[in-house]
């Protein structure tokens, strides 16, 4: 094996070379060739699972006619979104085409052709085949890359500690279908509706009177602060696990399935309840949206009804406690609903549904940070999805740094008050 | 047995670069002399190995069975470099590698029983001579890790595996 050199002129390492030995049939006569791994790369054959491993299901986004789909792997339950280009692909991947040939059959159907496309796909694939190949973050990675230091190290091992505080179900789907054939289905009916709309405007007709008696509301809570807060705490992080029962109800009523339930520590520090209802991406569109939707509106009817139930109490750390829940839900809702904050939350899938861009996210980040400036330099026009990415980068932007400024500023007021 | 003493070629040659030229002269005649056309197999791997040898002119092209025809090319040697004592030496006592004339090659073969004899009479130029093979053995032990992490890195190109960011 051989190496052409160490480094190219752009500072990039040279591709490895292999060098093999094949006989002739007849006697010891032989040839040497050597084999560039780019080479084999073009030469390698995919081959996608076996179909019974698999499922796609088309995800229609008829108002701006984008089509993408939802791979799913039956086996390890890990699903993908891909487009139209990729199913193409895909659909060549089938052990028998090398890559060259596949990027031949793609150029010759689309007429034209961007060869990233591929090792990207390749790379969705296998990530989405490798149960054990987990979302690292970027802080995990900087801690890995430091491991010679020891506070680096010790700081990886309580991650590493907290994430293993990990409570899960995996066999959480038949309790929710038997908690939605017992009256779960109830929420998913125009009644559920009617209810949740009549309570909301209880909701307003109570917060508008909590308001009018703001003073005694929150005497009652002063007088109490330590109970308050941890009471207050303690209730909203009871109605989180709600909200995931709600998410997970959503998806048995569209008949998916819920992968698991549970407790983790999200990202080593943030203590949650969640479903895994991943699934849901093999429904329709319609299903995907109020299974977004259903957690927030949990919120939504729990901050109305506690409002109402506020006003029916008498001044006192009970009432103060029940109006601050419903200040807690209310801005719950909102902050579940909000999609400009690079964070994948309901209202998030909400967005991406409306604008037809599955991975919004991450492509708006990639777009700023690779494509944004040479656009500018040549002053060339946006496509549709790339001016969706940079509004969503720059209002998720915006975002952060707004509320970023307002908790500077309510500390700095507290503060001097 | 070898026509003439090359006493010269001999000293190139890095087991012998130590040892004292009447030794040398010594143990001339147990040497024997091997040519090989090109393409000629000089042995295979998994055969019996009771010699090692000397190349004086020509290349060998030393590969590993890896499929059906087809086999990696370990590594090349070429005139005054040593090859095949891993079978004498080694705990196994087969060849762990085929070797082949890459062209026309000339060789020199000193098998078992006359290495031993070399050993018996003349123990302080054995150690010489064991203490090159020593530096040999590690050589060829540092080439296969190097190999081992090429052939790991071509791997990871060759199936486009990105590990380190995704």
């Amino acid at each position: 094996m051989s190496e052409v050199g160490d480094k190219t002129t752009e500072g990039r390492p040279k591709r490895t070379r292999i060098e093999l030995l094949v006989r002739q049939t007849d006697g010891d006569g032989f040839e040497t060739r050597e084999i560039a791994s780019g080479v084999a790369y073009l030469h390698s054959r995919p081959q996608r699972i076996p179909d019974a491993d698999w499922e796609m299901a088309r995800l229609p986004y008829a108002r701006q006619g984008v089509v993408t789909y939802a791979l799913k792997n039956r086996r390890t339950e890990q699903i993908i979104q891909i487009s139209e280009t990729e199913k193409f692909l895909w659909e060549q991947m089938d052990g028998h085409a090398s890559l060259q040939e596949i990027a031949t059959a793609y150029l010759l159907h689309f007429g034209s052709f961007d060869f990233e496309i591929i090792p990207t796909l390749i790379v969705k694939l296998l990530r989405a085949d490798l149960l054990t190949m987990r979302p690292v973050s970027r802080l995990r990675a900087v801690l890995a890359r430091n491991r010679r230091n020891p506070a680096a190290r010790a700081m990886e091992g309580t991650l590493h500690a907290l994430e293993r505080l990990t409570v899960t179900s995996r066999r959480s789907h038949q309790f929710f279908e038997r908690v939605y054939r017992y009256g779960g289905f109830l929420l998913f009916t125009p009644w559920a509706i009617a209810l949740l709309a009549l309570m909301v405007g209880v909701g307003i007709v109570s917060g508008i009177k909590i308001w009018h008696n703001l003073g005694e509301v929150t005497q009652g809570l002063a007088s109490h602060p330590l109970v308050a807060i941890v009471l207050v705490k303690v209730v909203f992080f009871l109605t989180l696990v709600n909200h995931q029962i709600i998410h997970a109800l959503a998806c048995v009523h569209y008949k998916r399935r819920v992968r698991e339930f549970g407790f983790t520590i999200l990202h080593g520090f943030i203590p949650t309840f969640y479903a895994d209802v991943t699934d849901i991406f093999m429904a329709t569109r319609r299903a995907r949206v109020v299974n977004a939707v259903a957690g927030p509106l949990f919120h939504l009817f729990m901050g109305a009804f506690c409002f109402w139930l506020a006003t029916l109490l008498e001044p006192g750390l009970m009432q103060g406690f029940i109006a601050a829940s419903a200040i807690l839900q209310i801005q719950s809702f909102f902050i579940s609903l909000y999609p400009f904050c690079f964070l994948e939350m309901d209202g998030y899938h909400v967005l991406v549904e409306l604008v037809g861009v599955p991975s919004l996210a991450h492509d708006s980040v990639r777009f700023v940070r690779e494509s944004l400036w040479r656009r500018i330099r040549t002053a060339t026009w946006l496509t549709r999805q790339e001016a969706i990415c940079l509004a969503y980068f720059v209002l998720s932007l915006v975002s952060i740094a707004g509320f970023v400024l307002l908790n500077v500023w309510l500390l700095t007021s507290a503060g001097s008050s | 047995m070898a026509s003439l003493p090359e006493i010269g070629f001999l000293r190139r040659v890095v087991l012998f670069k130590e040892v004292e030229e009447q030794v040398i002269l010594a143990l001339w005649p147990s040497f024997r002399e091997r040519r090989l056309k090109k393409g000629d197999v000089l042995f295979r791997a998994g055969d019996p190995g009771e010699e090692l040898f000397l190349i004086k002119d020509g290349g060998i092209v030393v590969s590993k069975p890896v499929t059906g025809r087809v086999e990696q090319v370990l590594t090349r040697l070429t005139p005054g470099e040593v090859f095949g004592e891993m079978s004498l030496f080694g705990d196994e006592r087969r060849r762990s590698a085929t070797c082949q004339a890459e062209v026309d090659t000339m060789l020199y073969s000193l098998d078992r029983d006359s290495l031993n004899r070399f050993v018996a009479s003349s123990p302080l130029a054995a150690a010489k001579f064991f203490q090159q093979m020593a530096q040999v053995a590690f050589k060829r032990l540092r080439d296969s890790s190097n190999l081992v992490a090429e052939v790991t890195r071509w791997g990871l190109e060759a199936t486009g595996l990105d590990i380190e960011h995704k």
